[in-house]
C-alpha cells in the first residue's frame, strides 16, 4: 500500500472529500466558434476541450454508413497535460508522448518502457476513442443523418484521474450544443474500491489520479436517469463482490454528474435566450 | 478493405425471431459455451484450443535477455496477436486494425495486467539476465469468441510450458538443456477466463459465446474476466446497448460459474496430457522440484 492514507480514519480523503463526494464540477458550452458544438469542462484538476462537427459529410470514404451517421472520435492528449512528479510514472496512463527516459517506471504490470512505450499509449487512445464512439453510437439518433459523419475532438489539457469519464461528459455538453439529435444525457464517473483496514470494503466515488493509481476503479457511464450502464471499465484486479456496491454508488454519481451537466445546459439556454439568439 | 459478409435480411430476422423464443440457431441454451477442444503440442507450451469452428493456436517461448532498466527483478512477458487472412478473408495481413487493437489490449489487460505469470520469478541475474515468455496468438478460424478462445489458449499454453532449467555459480549462469536437467513450469498466480456477452433484442435476450453470425447482429456486448477464485481482472463494455446494472451483476455471477467450469476443463487436460508424457518419455522420476545431486 501506498505511503499516504488515501482515506483517514476519519473518513477524508486525501483532497478533504468524503466517500461519496465529487470533485469541483464546472463546465461551460460554446466555447469554440469554430465548431458546430463545444464545450470545456473541469472536474477537479481534470480539464478537457471538446469540439463537434457534423452531422457532415464524411471525410473518409469507410466511415460513409447508408443507415445511419458514423461517429469518428480524436482523443488529444496535450504535451502539458501530465506532470513530472515521479510516483505519477505509472499513473501516465494514457498520455500520447513516447516514454523515453529509462528511470520512468511503467504502469503496472511489468516492464515494457523502453520497448513498448510508444505503441502501447497509442493502443490505448484508440482504445478510449472506440470506447467514446460506440457509447454516443447507442445513444444519439444516428438513424436521421445517414450517409454523414459526427466529429467529436477531444483535447485533454490536464490529467488528473477520471480521464474516461470528463471526456463522456465533455462529449455529451458539446453534443448538445451542436444540436446532434440524442435520446438522452450520457453521464459518467468512476468509483474506486478502497479497502478498510479491517479487510471491510469502501466504494469512493470519483477518483483523482493518486487514488487511480492506487486502488482498483471502474468508470461507468449511463444514459440519462435511468440506472442503464453503456460503459462499463475496469482494469485491475478485485473481488467480484465489490462490484455491487461499486456500481450502486457510480449509478448515483451519474445521476449527479447528470443533474450538474442539465445546470449548465439550462443556465446555456436561458443565456442564449437573454442574447437574443435562441 | 475486405469485409465480413453481413448476415442477409432473411438469416437476420430467423436468427432475431429464434432469439426472442429463447432458440440459438445451433441448439445450444443462451447461456452455454460450445464445445471447448483443447489440444497440446508434442513441444512443451502449444495450446490448440477449438471453440464450434472457432480455433486458435497459442505458442509460449522463451529465451534470456537483459530486463528492462526500470524493472531490474523482472522478466519480460509479451503476448502477441495478428488476425491473419488464414482466420478470415475479412483480415488483412500486417495491418493493425482498430479490431485487432482491442482485441490484443483486451488480451493483455486479462492476462498480463491482472499478473497472471509472476515476472519477478523469471529473474536470473538483477539487472543482467531475465526470462522472456513470450505468447504468440494465431488465429486459425473465425466463427466468433475470439477473445474467449484466445484467452483460454494461452492461459493454458502458459501452464502446459516448461522453461529450461537454469543453475548459477558466482557470475557464471548456465542453461541446462531439455535433456540434461528437467524443465521448470513457469510460476502461474491465476489462471483468467474471459467470458464474453452478447446483448439483444435491447437488453432482454444476452448470449454467452456467440458465433461470427451472432456477433454481427448484435446490439453491445461486454467481456468480463475473471478467475476461479472469485477475483475480477477486467471489464470491458466499450459503448453499445446499455444495460440495466441488475442485468450487468446477473452475467457477472454467471460468468463466475462459466469460469469455474472451463479452469476445470483446462486443468482436466493439462493432467491428462502430462499423464501421456510421463509414459512416453518415462518421467516419473525426473520431476524438476526432485533433490538435486
Amino acid at each position: 500500500m501506498s505511503r499516504y492514507e488515501i482515506l483517514s480514519p476519519e473518513g477524508l480523503r486525501t483532497d478533504g472529500r468524503r466517500w461519496n463526494e465529487i470533485r469541483r464540477f464546472s463546465a461551460k458550452m460554446a466555447t469554440t466558434t469554430a465548431a458546430d458544438g463545444s464545450s470545456y469542462v473541469e472536474h477537479g484538476n481534470t480539464k478537457v476541450i471538446c469540439s463537434v462537427n457534423g452531422p457532415i459529410e464524411p471525410r473518409a470514404a469507410n466511415a460513409r454508413s447508408s443507415e445511419r451517421a458514423t461517429i469518428t472520435v480524436d482523443v488529444c492528449f496535450a504535451a502539458f497535460s501530465g506532470t513530472d512528479r515521479k510516483k505519477r510514472g505509472k499513473g501516465d496512463k494514457y498520455s500520447t508522448r513516447p516514454i523515453k527516459s529509462p528511470n520512468l517506471p511503467t504502469y503496472q504490470g511489468g516492464g515494457g518502457a523502453l520497448l513498448m512505450g510508444r505503441a502501447q499509449s497509442k493502443r490505448r487512445v484508440l482504445e478510449m476513442q472506440s470506447a467514446l464512439s460506440r457509447t454516443f453510437a447507442s445513444t444519439l439518433l444516428t438513424a436521421l443523418h445517414p450517409r454523414s459523419e459526427v466529429h467529436i475532438s477531444l483535447h485533454i489539457l490536464s490529467q488528473d484521474g477520471s480521464i474516461l469519464a470528463t471526456c463522456v461528459n465533455a462529449a455529451t455538453l458539446a453534443l448538445v450544443d451542436a444540436g446532434v439529435p440524442m435520446t438522452d444525457y450520457v453521464t459518467a464517473c468512476t468509483v474506486a474500491s478502497y479497502t478498510n483496514p479491517d479487510e471491510s470494503d469502501e466504494p469512493l466515488l470519483d477518483m483523482n489520479s493518486a487514488e487511480e493509481m492506487d486502488l482498483p476503479g471502474i468508470t461507468l457511464a449511463t444514459v440519462g436517469r435511468s440506472d442503464r450502464i453503456s460503459l462499463l471499465q475496469l482494469e485491475t484486479k478485485v473481488r467480484l463482490e465489490r462490484l455491487e456496491g461499486m456500481l450502486a454508488v457510480g449509478l448515483d454519481g451519474c445521476g449527479k454528474i447528470r443533474q450538474l451537466l442539465d445546470e449548465v445546459v439550462r443556465e446555456h439556454g436561458n443565456e442564449m435566450a437573454r442574447m437574443g439568439t435562441l | 478493405m475486405p469485409r465480413e459478409l453481413d448476415p442477409t435480411a432473411n438469416e437476420k430476422s430467423f436468427i432475431l425471431d429464434a432469439l426472442n423464443q429463447k432458440l440459438r440457431i445451433d441448439g445450444r441454451d443462451l447461456d452455454s459455451f460450445r464445445e471447448l477442444e483443447l489440444n497440446f503440442g508434442d513441444d512443451y507450451g502449444l495450446a490448440d484450443v477449438r471453440l464450434g469452428k472457432t480455433r486458435v493456436l497459442a505458442r509460449v517461448s522463451a529465451e534470456v535477455v537483459k530486463p528492462f532498466a526500470d524493472r531490474p527483478f523482472e522478466g519480460i512477458f509479451t503476448i502477441t496477436t495478428e488476425l491473419g487472412p488464414m482466420a478470415s478473408p475479412a483480415f488483412e495481413p500486417g495491418r493493425q486494425t482498430e479490431q485487432e487493437v482491442l482485441l490484443s489490449r483486451l488480451i493483455e489487460k486479462a492476462i498480463r495486467r491482472s499478473n497472471a505469470l509472476d515476472t519477478e520469478s523469471l529473474c536470473i541475474v538483477a539487472g543482467q539476465k531475465c526470462w522472456q515468455i513470450r505468447a504468440d496468438v494465431h488465429f486459425l478460424s473465425h466463427d466468433g469468441a475470439l477473445v474467449d478462445a484466445s484467452c483460454i489458449a494461452v492461459v493454458a499454453a502458459l501452464q502446459h510450458f516448461r522453461r529450461p532449467d537454469v543453475s548459477i555459480e558466482g557470475e557464471k549462469v548456465t542453461i541446462h538443456t531439455m535433456t540434461e536437467r528437467v524443465p521448470v513450469p513457469l510460476s502461474i498466480l491465476h489462471v483468467p477466463i474471459c467470458v464474453t456477452f452478447s446483448f439483444y433484442l435491447d437488453g432482454e435476450v444476452c448470449l454467452i459465446d456467440a458465433t461470427l453470425q451472432e456477433e454481427q447482429l448484435r446490439q453491445g456486448d461486454m467481456t468480463i474476466t475473471l478467475n476461479k477464485f472469485g477475483e475480477l481482472c477486467q471489464i470491458s463494455k466499450a459503448g453499445g446497448l446499455a444495460i440495466n446494472a441488475l442485468n450487468l451483476l446477473r452475467c457477472a455471477k454467471v460468468a463466475l460459474v462459466k469460469v469455474g467450469e472451463i479452469t476445470a476443463t483446462v486443468q482436466r487436460r493439462l493432467e491428462e496430457d502430462a499423464a501421456v508424457r510421463v509414459r512416453r518419455d518415462n518421467l516419473l522420476e525426473s520431476k524438476a522440484d526432485n533433490e538435486r545431486a
